[in-house]
């Protein structure tokens, strides 16, 4: 039944772009007697399309969609890493919304996203722009500029730890020496905050620059040059061409860097530990704290599981908008 | 210290070589002003990997050594378990590409020639799968992997890293596959060759820049990945690099040059990886793929 309409799937699309196809047609035939005997034999092609899908199914199902049910019945639950525990309705989920931090992890998970996708994309589209004009060893650059993303979090992280930790460190000097006191940025909750937006905005902005890169890549110089003609200024250029141009683009890689920014663990986890007091808790590291340190496995299982709801909901509308911008 | 002193320093350099060049149109000169504002935007931006790599090559504290030094590598690989990490680091993120990608190639396939309403449900659920945080399936899957005796176990890992490449990886291929017309099989079907066949011998082998992207981009995630192994992981001589840095981080955090040299060797792979193939990465597949269907 499936691999049936695998195959028909395949062959539609077959006739769609092949040399004989007859463009789209609303109800394709299972087969084309005028197809059937150029294409291996229906069985066997419907099969071999369903063996192809079927090692990915199967990890999707037994890696992704069952840890996320189990997750859900858990969350019900007050059990621990090791057993199941008895059955206890919303508990959970009541005990977890009633605390302040919750709502103060809430509200930093969306500052932390909104600065993360919009400095990255500010900082990642200004880069591109600059690097798209005639630069020496613009290639040079182009690969320099990738490495904060390249890198693996756990080295920026421990480097980051280095520039700011302690009195000693250099930036806290730095700081200091232009007249702006000795601040110590992991201690201080407001500096902690800006610290891990700017330390987001610092790995995420290669990913951005290699999105808009590849995006303006596709737009023909020529209009460039007729705007210029037609005496538009550089911002005018930028608002009234560039930016149409890559908006699908930048769509996208606000989609998923927003996915990135609400999912984020390491860049917070590592360089801050939530801390101080909590202040730089995103509401994925709060659940990771309070199964894995505080040993509440039933209440950090429901702030993780409200998450996932939230972002079920949120991603099945993103994909059909993304799928209403492609059709545009 | 010493990265404070170096830093300007090549910014000094960057800065004198544009002086010397006398700028004759307005053109040549915003050409060398954009490489002025590039150069010290770059330094800025490599600030902290600069220092890694900089005080990597300082003495430690209490050492007899002064000036550049290669003693804490030497000590690094005698003292402590960073090449039992490495090794470990190694294996698994190479069991994941190789596994990933052979996983991920024929599912891209079937995403990208075939277009009908269960392709399309099974490209939704990638894309659900792909934003939901990983926190929550890591307890499920540990109490299950924990009945499989399968934590505090490289293949453990592996497992779970395979799994959570996969939906992105799915597109990547999916995206270079739609790029490689499908006259090529169309042909080769009339000789009678079988999907399978086809896809072997015309599709993959056209494929190479796809293959390498997704692998590239399952290496990264393998490689870098701190949340999975820090849970799954437990005893020294299983952990991988991210979590084996950590620790040792945690425990050495005064002695910076043999913490910076154990980071230097973790970044080195994905450095090289991104200088050799940088031109083969394309993240615009992402994109693309995610809009195409």
């Amino acid at each position: 039944m499936s691999s049936d309409t695998i195959t028909q799937g395949l062959s539609r699309a077959r006739r769609g772009v092949g040399s004989g196809g007859s463009g789209r047609q609303a109800a394709p035939a299972p087969r084309k007697p005028s197809n059937a005997n150029r294409m291996p034999g229906h069985r066997s092609r419907s099969a071999t399309l369903l063996g192809f899908a079927l090692p990915s199914l199967i990890l999707l199902v037994l890696l992704n969609v069952y840890p996320v049910v189990y997750a859900g019945q858990q969350s019900t639950r007050n059990g621990d890493l090791l057993s199941a525990g008895n059955f206890v309705g919303l508990q959970n989920y009541l005990s977890v919304v009633q605390e302040p931090v919750f709502w103060h992890a809430a509200l930093f998970t969306l500052i932390f996203t909104i600065v993360g996708v919009f400095g990255s994309w500010a900082l990642g589209l200004a880069m591109a722009l600059l690097l798209r004009t005639k630069i020496p060893a613009n290639g040079v650059f182009r690969v320099l500029l990738l490495l904060p993303w390249v890198v693996p979090v756990v080295v920026s992280a421990t480097a980051w730890n280095w520039l700011v930790a302690t009195p000693q460190s250099p930036f806290p000097v730095i700081a200091q020496f232009f007249g702006l006191g000795n601040p110590l940025f992991l201690a201080d909750p407001a500096l902690a905050q800006v610290l891990v937006c700017i330390y987001k905005v610092w790995i995420s902005f290669p990913f951005m620059m290699m999105m808009m890169s590849s995006a303006l890549a596709s737009v023909d110089t020529n209009v460039y040059e007729a705007s210029k003609v037609d005496g538009a200024g550089p911002w005018q250029t930028f608002r009234l061409i560039t930016l149409p141009i890559i908006s699908r683009t930048t769509y996208i890689s606000w989609i998923l860097m927003t996915i990135f920014c609400v999912n984020d663990f390491p860049t917070i986890f590592l360089l801050t530990g939530g801390g101080p007091v909590q202040s730089t808790q995103t509401l994925v590291v709060m659940a990771y704290i309070t199964v894995f340190q505080n040993y509440q496995t039933g209440p950090g299982v429901a702030i993780a599981f409200l998450m996932t709801i939230v972002l079920v909901i949120i991603s099945v509308l993103l994909y059909r908008q993304i799928r209403k911008v492609n059709i545009e | 210290m010493s990265a404070d002193s170096a830093l300007p320093g090549t910014l000094t350099v960057g800065v004198n070589a544009s002086r010397t060049r006398k700028a004759p149109a307005a053109g040549e000169r915003g050409k060398w002003g954009r490489f002025v504002g590039i150069l010290v935007i770059t330094a800025i931006v490599l600030i902290p990997i600069a220092a890694v790599l900089i005080l990597s090559f300082t003495p430690a504290l209490g050492s007899t050594a002064s000036g550049f030094t290669t003693e804490n590598y030497v000590d690094a690989f005698t003292q402590t378990d960073v090449l039992t990490w490495l090794t470990n680091s190694l294996i698994v993120t190479l069991a994941t590409v190789i596994v990933a990608v052979a996983v991920a190639a024929p599912a891209g396939y079937v995403l990208s020639r075939g277009r009908n309403r269960l392709v399309s449900g099974y490209s939704l659920v990638l894309f659900i799968v792909q934003s939901l945080p990983v926190v929550t399936s890591v307890i499920p899957l540990f109490i299950l992997f924990a009945q499989l005796q399968l934590v505090d176990n490289l293949l453990g890992v592996t497992i779970i890293y395979v799994g959570s490449t996969m939906s992105v990886a799915v597109w990547m291929m999916a995206a270079y596959f739609d790029s490689i017309p499908i006259t090529l099989e169309e042909a080769a079907w009339m000789d009678g060759t079988s999907v399978f066949g086809s896809f072997i011998r015309i599709v993959l082998r056209n494929s190479l820049p796809g293959i390498l992207s997704t692998a590239i981009f399952c290496f990264l995630l393998a490689w870098n990945d701190y949340l999975i192994a820090s849970v799954f992981l437990r005893s020294d001589q299983n952990k991988t690099l991210p979590v084996g840095l950590e620790t040792f981080f945690q425990q050495n955090q005064a002695n910076w040059g043999l913490v910076m040299t154990v980071a230097v060797v973790m970044m080195l792979p994905p450095i090289l990886i991104f200088a050799l193939l940088n031109r083969y990465f394309s993240v615009g597949g992402i994109g693309g793929s995610l809009a195409g269907r």
